[in-house]
């Protein structure tokens, strides 16, 4: 299959911030592919330059292999969906879905046909002729994809689609959204800071940093084998992070030891010696009530609880150990009290060479 | 808590002596027409209707002017609209590097003196080297646009006298409108016209509007710089002064009446129905927008070049053109006359030869500053208590909406409003000269300043921050002092620059209320009437070059 977006070295600047440095990406046919990152990462940008926007300082952008940086935004057979959702106020919902075919010029037999159509796809069950401020926000951007869609793009350009709807109506949304994209055979590239929204419905998801492709991988890939610790931090939520050095290592089999004396083992290419941040998940830490008899051996913790949280599902425990606080995601069914002593064991956490930049810039939101 | 208590009778007394200089320096000599009018009715119905000698000749001498006023008015505005959109979108939408310049430029008409602005306009369009010479044209005061039976520079200066109240409305609702919308209209692939009609247009039509009907109030009320142009043409402003002079008060008053309700029937109830975003319904056939959209894709997108191109050349020739005229005469005129050469028709002989116009116009000068000074000093003070009622009481919107009213009375029935309730026909408190001019130029120098620095307080969101100080245990006083004044100051400050310019460039009421003290304005019109070309030539250069100063200075400090 031929890459259906390719993104070559795009930079962009807005007098002294750098907002895109260098981002390279391909996009293939039919994916949908979410944009994560932080708030000022450039994501918003990094749209508008592939929709003909906003022109690139530097770099090309490819649609099925013909260069496009000198298309104007009409030509680019894009259909462009924003978070402000930007119904025209002063026509009608129908006026509004049907405004591309009638300004390109279609017939008007044409014009109604593709209407109705796109109503189908999103069985938007509401009068026609309500006016957008009569509307909810969830119905409103229904009916501004529905608008994008008539246009007949390829590739549709989604800026934060669900940013402004309500918690549970997005949940809900979103996969109407990728079912739809999937349905039509489309290719999406869609925004967002929300990383479970991404992690929900991407086949691919990209980690955008202060201008920078930080990762690019399925959710799986990411989750599992983050790059660097801020995408590990990003993706799946709240980790924890400590300090450490490798101990001593024979083939890849190594020892850790963490600031506090804690001792992991584990396999790792990184030479003996050097620096190392251990990002653990707290979903990854199991938590036994201290037992006399134990003795303290490898990947494990022994604390007292702190806090406890109860969050539905599970419930979420500060831990006080030697590493400092840590924070342990539990399933409901062993309860522990506040002030009880616990042991923490884990046999999945991630390791990073130490940042140059230090590990709390390294991790910031940024 | 005696504290509190003494706030509130502060903040009481404040308001109502807020109220009642409003009424007595604003209101009372905007309306006061109406009650003279109707006070002396038998009279003025006799003198106007059934004049033993004359009949109802001034009656229908009215319906004359005011026919040509309302021509004009109304076709100036058309225009206003046709070239002041274009030069909207062109100062908001495009990015270059004289961008301040030229919205300076656009502005400038604004604050320019009238009377100093319509001759140099006329110097452009009738002197022997002007633009339409080159063309083998010859324009005078007399040409008449046919058809529609306006003198054809009239029509242009009042096209350049009112076409930035339509750049100024448009280019803000320009600004304010998301750009995002037409960037969706583009994604779904309209033509950046059909964008421009089907999405720019709608969504800005109400602003549109409110400058047209500003633009309309204000072509219908102008005085000095129409006298210049005029030649045998009356408009009823005109004809005010003209009675006034001639001592004919019941017909000036009562076509100055008629003017102020004409302008309060335009601008007070669009005041009130306007309000943006307005939902359209089809207002196109479906097979004219048909057709409308393939002539809109069939235009080649050079054509916005070609439209920004058009709105430069339009404003270089009603602008910038005259300005370079005056300075262009000024050289010419300098030492000789250049049709005879004597030298009794240059400037340096005008201005410090036997006819002394140099002390003239020191004099005029003089007492132009003193004026402006003293009206804008007073104004700031009205304005202040003016902009407190405005702001925490339940009335202030609707005192401002009337104080929009005495900006667009036409200001000859200004003056003759000021003349006939203070001066010696009226209460007989002041004689016309000096102080009668300060008190008329207050009437329109205070919503000046208020309107400017609503606007900075909307902003500033200062009602909130003033609560807090309250809550805090500050007193009204502390308020005003502390965080109310201080928020505000640059739009007090801006607005009292543009009073003040309006001030030194008012002429049409000033010619009736100021007696011996003539301002330099209306020394211009008397200049040009009197044949004294090379002294009018030198005032209009003084004058505008005053008034550039000034927006230099607005500028720096508005930021
Ligand atoms: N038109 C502009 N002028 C100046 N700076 C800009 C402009 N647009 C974006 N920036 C800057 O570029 C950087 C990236 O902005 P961008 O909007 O792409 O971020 P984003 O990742 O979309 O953030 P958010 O999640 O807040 O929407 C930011 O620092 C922003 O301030
Ligand atoms: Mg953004």
């Amino acid at each position: 299959m031929m890459p259906n977006i390719k993104i070559i070295d795009v930079h962009k600047r807005f007098g002294d911030v750098v907002a895109l440095n260098g981002v390279t990406l391909d996009v293939r046919d039919g994916e949908y592919v979410c944009i994560i990152g932080p708030s000022g990462s450039g994501k918003s940008t990094l749209l508008k330059i592939i929709a003909g926007i906003l022109k690139p300082d530097k770099g090309e952008i490819y649609f099925d292999d013909s260069l496009v940086n000198d298309i104007p935004i009409d030509k680019r057979g894009i259909g462009l969906v924003m978070q402000d959702i930007l119904l025209f106020p002063h026509l009608n919902v129908w006026e509004n879905i049907t405004y591309s075919p009638l300004v390109r010029g279609l017939s008007p037999l044409l014009v109604d046909e593709l209407g109705n159509e796109v109503i189908g796809y999103l069985d938007l069950a509401l009068d026609k002729r309500m006016y957008p401020d009569e509307l909810s926000r969830g119905a409103q951007q229904k009916v501004a994809i529905a608008r994008a869609l008539t246009a007949g793009p390829k590739i549709l350009l989604l800026d934060e689609p669900l940013g402004s709807l309500d918690a549970q109506t997005a949940k809900e949304f979103r996969y109407e959204l990728r079912r739809l994209v999937k349905d039509l055979k489309l290719t999406a590239i869609h925004i967002t800071h929300n990383q479970e929204e991404a992690m929900s419905i991407a086949d691919k998801v990209v980690v955008l940093r202060k201008g920078r492709i930080e990762q690019v991988g399925t959710p799986l890939e990411l989750y599992t084998s983050p790059k660097t610790p801020f995408v590990c931090r990003f993706i799946g939520g709240e980790a924890n992070f400590f300090e450490g050095s490798i101990e001593s290592r024979e083939g890849l089999n190594a020892i850790i030891k963490l600031k506090g004396g804690t001792l992991l083992r584990t396999q790792t290419d990184i030479p003996s010696g050097a620096r190392v941040v251990v990002a653990l998940r707290p979903e990854d830490i199991s938590l036994t009530r201290r037992n006399n008899a134990s003795f303290p051996g490898f990947n494990s913790l022994e604390g007292i609880i702190e806090e406890v949280h109860f969050l539905g599902p599970y419930l979420r425990y500060v831990v006080d150990t030697e590493e400092g606080l840590v924070i342990v995601r539990a399933k409901r069914s062993a309860r522990f009290m506040k002030g009880e002593e616990v042991t923490l064991s884990f046999n999945v956490f991630h390791i990073f060479p130490y940042p140059k930049e230090g590990l709390r810039k390294a991790i910031a939101y940024e | 808590m005696l504290r509190l208590r003494n706030s509130r009778v502060q903040e009481k007394l404040i308001a109502w002596s807020g109220l009642v200089v409003l009424l007595i320096f604003v209101f009372f000599p905007s309306f006061y027409l109406f009650s003279f009018v109707i006070r002396l009715w038998p009279s003025v119905y006799i003198e106007v209707f059934a004049h033993p000698i004359l009949g109802d000749v001034y009656w229908k001498e009215m319906l004359r002017y005011l026919s040509l006023s309302l021509r004009l008015s109304l076709v100036t505005v058309v225009i206003d609209l046709l070239l002041g959109v274009p030069l909207a979108y062109l100062l908001v939408k495009r990015r270059f590097e004289f961008e301040g310049f030229l919205e300076d430029l656009t502005m400038l008409p604004l604050v320019i003196p009238t009377s100093g602005f319509g001759f140099a306009t006329m110097l452009a369009w009738t002197a022997s080297y002007s633009l339409p010479t080159l063309f083998g044209i010859r324009i005078g005061l007399d040409t008449v646009v046919p058809v529609i039976k306006i003198p054809l520079l009239m029509l242009i200066v009042h096209v350049a006298l009112t076409f930035p109240y339509v750049v100024k409305t448009v280019s803000g609702a320009l600004r304010d409108l998301k750009a995002s919308y037409e960037v969706i209209s583009s994604s779904l692939g309209a033509h950046p016209l059909t964008t421009f009609r089907k999405v720019t247009l709608p969504l800005i039509l109400p602003s549109m509007f409110s400058g047209a009907v500003l633009a309309l109030a204000r072509s219908l009320g102008e005085t000095g710089a129409t006298m210049i142009v005029a030649g045998v043409s009356t408009t009823a402003p005109i004809a005010i002064v003209r009675w006034e002079f001639e001592n004919k008060v019941a017909p000036a008053a009562f076509l100055g009446a008629l003017l102020v309700a004409l302008s309060l029937i335009i601008i007070v109830p669009t005041e009130y129905l306007l309000t943006p975003g307005k939902k359209g319904r089809r207002l196109l056939p479906k097979g004219l927008e048909a057709r409308l959209i393939r002539l809109e894709r069939s235009t080649p997108r050079s054509f916005a070049l070609l439209r920004d191109t058009a709105s430069l050349a339009f404003l270089m020739v009603i602008v910038v053109l005259p300005m370079l005229m005056l300075i262009y005469n000024s050289a010419l005129y300098w030492a000789s006359d250049p049709y005879t050469g004597r030298r009794e028709g240059s400037i340096l002989y005008q201005l410090f030869g036997p006819p002394r116009y140099w002390d003239v116009i020191m004099r005029a000068l003089t007492t132009s500053l003193i004026t402006a000074t003293l009206s804008t000093l007073l104004s700031v003070y009205i304005s202040i208590l003016a902009l407190f009622l405005i702001m925490r009481y339940n009335i202030g919107r609707f005192i401002r909406v009337l104080l929009k009213i005495p900006l667009v009375i036409p200001t000859s029935a200004l003056g003759l409003s000021m003349i006939l309730l203070w001066g010696p026909k009226g209460l007989h408190i002041l004689n016309p000269g000096l102080w009668l001019i300060v008190l008329t130029h207050v009437v329109f120098s205070v919503p000046v300043i208020v309107e400017t620095s609503v606007a900075s307080y909307m902003e500033a969101n200062l009602p909130i921050y003033e609560d807090t100080a309250r809550s805090l245990g500050a007193t009204f006083y502390d308020v005003m002092e502390t965080i109310t004044l201080p928020m505000i100051k640059r739009g007090i400050v801006a607005g009292s620059l543009l009073a003040f310019t309006h001030s030194l460039g008012e002429t049409g009421a000033t010619f009736i209320v100021m007696g011996d003290h003539t301002t330099i304005a209306p020394l211009i019109v008397n200049m040009v009437e009197s044949l004294a070309i090379p002294s009018a030539i030198f005032s209009s250069l003084i004058l505008i070059v005053l008034s550039f100063i000034m927006l230099a200075i607005m500028r720096k400090i508005v930021g």
